[in-house]
């Protein structure tokens, strides 16, 4: 279950990329407008992979062709980008999506409007080819998580030497800066002495803990997931539950974005369910705060805004939402009105969360560590 | 404690206090109730009486507005004109006409009905500061201007001079003689501010109601330094119409009117007093209303009682009149409503409408309504209105005004404006001109802010808001259509070539034939309208250009909307084409094949840059045209039949004017009367033939 994604050769990669082209090109020699086929990125076409265990994209596809400016646009820009992406692999070059994007300033009609199209379009090639971002030498802007715990890891660097890191001794306060590669060329998980992994939302909970020494307290490894968890982030989450057999927790904020952040770790994300497989980590836990929580608790809460009553709505019929537990949060949200932050805990002291509340919510799901 | 001898002196005294109290009781409908709207008011006075002497004198105004502040509640205003100057013998009276103006006799659209005039100024000034108010007047015969100092004998409630010199005036900007005009120097405590409602405000809104007037303002701070400043340049030279006096109309008679009419009457008979006094009444209708009261038509009108004047203020009600003569109006007119709103507001569309004058109560009134979109309107906010009464603005008390409520209550969702709720002032990116011209225009109360309901002038205005509401939602209609067609065009012309270009690079393959492809997408044929301004002659161009982006060869006959009018000519036309009917002018394409465009140009004389920025396309032919719409024949044909319609009234009308001419001349042979001079002319009044407007008023009546 560990297995990297399956790599592609450079001359696959190509040929791969060529085919969308010749898919436009074809069209137009029949003299239809040129188009583009893929799957329809929206959680109306997730569905469960029995065998996976995970959410993959359904068979719902959908075609996108120059009858509108827009769609004609964005077929120019699939082939800027695979024209740059040949050359970078042709001259073993590498950029970041963002400068992709600014790159596009000199593609003239093929220009990116803002940096989210440029992410979109390489996650539509993926798609398309079956191939990773990786292949197309693209490398995401933002770095992983911090992690800080009593494990062992070999890094490789710069000059290629592999450098051995205890992520509880060898590392200062802002703890080890996951790569945005964790594949095994790059990332080797040597040792650990750990009980669990505990994936915290905010930075101010993910400070409070260390400050409070709960990593060595509840044997765990702390993981920053510094908002929706990029990629990598959930990929190191997922090689530990494989190559460890450690259980993962998730510690959010109770709102329907941390609800979001929670499915993306445990079933997979909508917008990378082309690669659910190897991204999420089905065994994870949703700890807290839950709806209960602010209600058992009686936690300051605020009221939903428009775009939470929104966001709640959407959960209601997406379909990694749809168990009893996850419905009967979302409800008795919607019911409440209200929501609440990891950090309102403190409404009973800064020890609060660390002497009474997690030791009692790992208690429930059979961590408890006293 | 008053001895008897006094009596004379408290009377005195008694008047002198009740001109000032009376002032300073009535301060609020006077306009002098607040330090901010003092100014206004002042500055108001003074532009309104600048633009009627200007108007009647047949110059185009100038006029220069300067404020200085003088002290923390002071300023000095000098409003300055080129109009026909006040003679010096009459100085006095057009500045201490205080409370006069007793113009019921007159009946025609007029600006001063509002407040006391300039001599509320003058008191003001007198009475807040002590000091006089400077007049500098120079009329074109004198060789010299008059110099004078006014103020206000409170006691006998007259201007009193002083100071008084003769001497060359020269204009402190040019440097050179006046000719004639008018300049008022006055000190005032008030108080100059910014915003809706300001001096600056109320000179903007009076620029786009004057369009024929060029505007200055400038407002110095009390180091002389200039903190506001504005300039209304005219857009024409078009002077408002003159207008005509009329006499009141029997239908907005009340009874103490009547009465006071019948004292002050001349007429020996009551069947003459009808007939000379109102508008409407004919001898036969006269004679009619004195029957149906039951008053002998040879009673002498001053001795008419009570109940029998309310018995002919009731007959008036029931007798058939005709409708009062329309032309004491003067209306702004669509296209100068058009300029004084470009000029005053930067805008992507305008639309405005004149209607047709109407009568309600026996007053003749005319709405005008203007609407101005996009460009550089904020667009979150509520729109702007600007109300207008006699092309004076109406600054306040904007919620109770019958303009505004007439605005609320349009549906203006349906015509692509925003508001919240359903009802109430919308939302966007806009501006609407409202004017009531009116003989004699009803407000809520003194300060004359607001116009009070009225059914027939609601009515109106709603008519007219929905028919510039359809010119916007056209407008909007076409502006989406286009940027559609835009985007289609960007598409197969630039995009889609860049497509093939690289894919064929990329896979290093031969570049495919695009037509076909192009044919796929666009499947339609396309229109495309542009107009422009051709400043070596003077013309509006038109150009249309149609392009088949179809599989199959097209036919089409295309129609264009132009301005077709006594000075508008269709002078540069190299397609030819026929005239289909007024104002629309059609042309016979040659087929199109697939895959091609073809051009067609046209030029207007008779109108200046800026006058033509919106036309309609029409075609006749198999099929869609994107940007163009489907002619309608049956309107077409009515339309034809409208115009034949007038075409034919108008040769009747000649025919009657020349008819009308015939009598007169025979009655100038026919040698004078024996007896009763003027029985005998209102005998023949009565048997020539109608005059020809009140026959086409007739007219309207019976199409109603």
């Amino acid at each position: 279950m560990s297995d990297a994604a399956p790599r592609r050769s450079k001359e696959q990669v190509v040929e791969a990329l060529h085919d969308v082209a010749a898919e436009m090109h074809n069209k137009m020699q029949r003299g239809d407008p040129p188009r583009m086929t893929l799957p329809v990125r929206s959680k109306s076409n997730i569905s469960f992979d029995n065998r996976l265990g995970v959410f993959k994209y359904g068979k719902k596809k959908t075609v996108r062709d120059a009858t509108s400016l827009g769609s004609a646009r964005q077929l120019l820009r699939t082939l800027h980008i695979t024209e740059f992406i040949e050359e970078m692999i042709d001259n073993g070059k590498s950029s970041t999506l963002r400068e992709m994007y600014y790159i596009s300033e000199a593609w003239g009609h093929g220009k990116f409007g803002t940096q989210n199209e440029s992410n979109n379009l390489a996650e539509d090639l993926e798609i398309v080819t079956k191939c990773l971002r990786e292949d197309f030498k693209l490398r995401p802007e933002e770095d992983g998580a911090r992690i800080i715990g009593n494990i062992t890891v070999e890094e490789r660097n710069r000059r290629g030497d592999w450098m051995r890191i205890n992520c509880r001794d060898d590392v200062g306060d802002s703890g080890y800066g996951v790569p945005y590669n964790v594949e095994s060329e790059k990332l080797r998980l040597v040792d650990e002495d750990i009980d669990f992994v505990m994936a915290i939302e905010t930075g101010g909970m993910f400070d409070r803990l260390i400050e409070n020494g709960f990593d060595e307290e509840a044997r765990c490894a702390l993981v920053h997931l510094k908002g929706q968890p990029a990629r990598s982030t959930r990929r190191i989450m997922r090689r530990i539950s494989d190559e460890w057999k450690k259980p993962i927790v998730v510690f959010a904020d109770c709102d329907p974005w941390s609800f979001r952040i929670f499915a993306s770790i445990a079933y997979g994300a909508i917008k990378t369910a082309h690669i659910s497989e190897y991204l999420a980590t089905k065994e994870a836990t949703y700890l807290g705060i839950t709806a209960d929580d602010i209600l058992a608790y009686d936690l300051p809460s605020d009221d939903l805004t428009k775009q939470d009553t929104g966001a709640l709505e959407a959960e209601l019929s997406d379909p990694r939402f749809s168990s009893g537990y996850w419905q009967d949060q979302i409800k008795l949200m919607q019911e409440m009105g209200k929501k609440a932050e990891q950090q309102s805990l403190a409404k009973y002291g800064l020890d609060f969360v660390t002497d009474t509340y997690l030791p009692e919510k790992l208690d429930a799901i059979g961590l408890g560590y006293r | 404690m008053i001895r008897m001898g006094e009596a004379e002196e408290i009377s005195s005294k008694q008047k002198q206090i009740s001109v000032s109290e009376f002032f300073e009781k009535n301060k609020h409908f006077l306009g002098f109730d607040t330090l901010q709207r003092a100014v206004i008011t002042a500055v108001k006075e003074s532009v309104d009486n600048s633009l009627d002497a200007c108007e009647e004198a047949r110059i185009l105004p100038d006029i220069r507005v300067e404020l200085q502040r003088t002290k923390s509640d002071e300023l000095q205003m000098t409003a300055q004109d080129n109009g026909p100057g006040i003679p010096r013998d009459a100085i006095e009276n057009v500045f201490g006409k205080f409370l006069l103006g007793s113009r019921f006799h007159a009946i025609r659209q007029t600006r001063g009905q509002q407040g006391i005039g300039i001599t509320g100024v003058v008191m003001y000034s007198q009475l807040t500061t002590g000091s006089k108010t400077r007049v500098v007047s120079k009329i074109k015969s004198d060789s010299s201007a008059v110099y004078v100092d006014l103020g206000i004998d409170t006691k006998k409630n007259k201007a009193i001079k002083s100071g008084e010199k003769r001497d060359v005036w020269v204009d402190d900007k040019t440097g050179e003689e006046v000719s004639h005009g008018l300049r008022i120097r006055t000190l005032m405590k008030a108080k100059y501010q910014r915003g809706k409602k300001s001096v600056y405000q109320y000179l903007r809104m009076t620029s786009i109601v004057n369009p024929h007037a060029s505007i200055t303002l400038v407002v110095r701070d009390k180091e002389g330094e200039i903190v506001e400043e504005g300039q209304w340049l005219r857009t024409t030279d078009k002077l408002p119409r003159v207008v005509e006096e009329i006499k009141p109309h029997p239908h907005g008679i009340h009874l103490g009117t009547l009465q006071r009419m019948m004292r002050e009457a001349q007429d020996r008979r009551m069947t003459s007093f009808l007939n000379n006094n109102f508008s409407g009444v004919t001898r036969r209708a006269a004679k009619q209303i004195l029957e149906v009261a039951e008053i002998e038509e040879t009673r002498t009108p001053k001795r008419i009682k009570a109940e029998e004047a309310q018995a002919v203020v009731s007959a008036f009600q029931t007798v058939k009149l005709l409708k009062p003569p329309m032309d004491c109006l003067s209306p702004i007119e669509d296209l100068l409503i058009k300029k004084g709103l470009s000029k005053a507001i930067d805008s992507r569309f305008a639309s405005t409408v004149t209607r047709s004058p109407s009568v309600s109560q026996g007053n003749p009134f005319q709405i005008e309504v203007g609407l101005v979109f996009g460009g550089d309107i904020a667009a979150d906010g509520p729109i702007e209105i600007l109300r207008f009464a006699n092309r004076v603005p109406l600054m306040y008390q904007q919620g109770g005004c019958l303009l505004t409520k007439a605005l609320e209550s349009v549906d203006w969702k349906r015509y692509g404006l925003d508001q919240p709720g359903g009802t109430g002032i919308p939302k966007g990116p806009a501006a609407v001109l409202i004017h009531l011209a009116s003989t004699n225009v009803q407000f809520t109360s003194e300060a004359k802010e607001a116009v009070s309901f009225d059914e027939t002038v609601f009515d109106e205005i709603r008519k007219a808001m929905l028919e510039v509401g359809r010119g916007l939602k056209n407008h909007l209609k076409k502006s989406s259509q286009r940027k559609k067609a835009k985007e289609k065009f960007e598409l197969v012309n630039i995009i889609l070539p860049e497509i093939s270009r690289k894919s064929s690079e990329l896979l290093d393959r031969e570049e495919p034939d695009l037509a076909p492809v192009i044919t796929q997408i666009m499947n339609a044929v396309f229109l495309e309208e542009e107009l422009s301004w051709n400043k070596e002659d003077k013309l509006s161009m038109c150009s249309i250009t149609v392009h088949n982006y179809t599989a199959r060869a097209r036919a089409y006959t295309i129609l264009a909307k132009w301005p077709e009018g006594p000075d508008t000519a269709m002078s540069h036309n190299p397609t030819g084409g026929r005239k289909e009917t007024k104002g629309l002018w059609a042309w016979r394409l040659d087929t199109l094949d697939p895959g091609t465009s073809t051009v067609l140009e046209f030029g207007i004389s008779g109108l200046s840059k800026g006058e033509w920025n919106e036309t309609d396309i029409f075609f006749r032919g198999n099929g869609e045209i994107i940007g163009a719409t489907k002619m309608d024949e049956n309107l077409l044909e009515e339309q034809r039949k409208t115009e034949a319609l007038e075409a034919a009234m108008e040769e009747v009308r000649k025919k009657e004017n020349d008819a009308m001419i015939e009598t007169l001349a025979i009655r100038a042979e026919q040698p004078p009367a024996p007896s009763d001079h003027v029985e005998q002319a209102e005998v023949l009044l009565e048997e020539a033939p109608p005059s020809t407007g009140e026959w086409r008023f007739g007219m309207e009546g019976d199409d109603q």
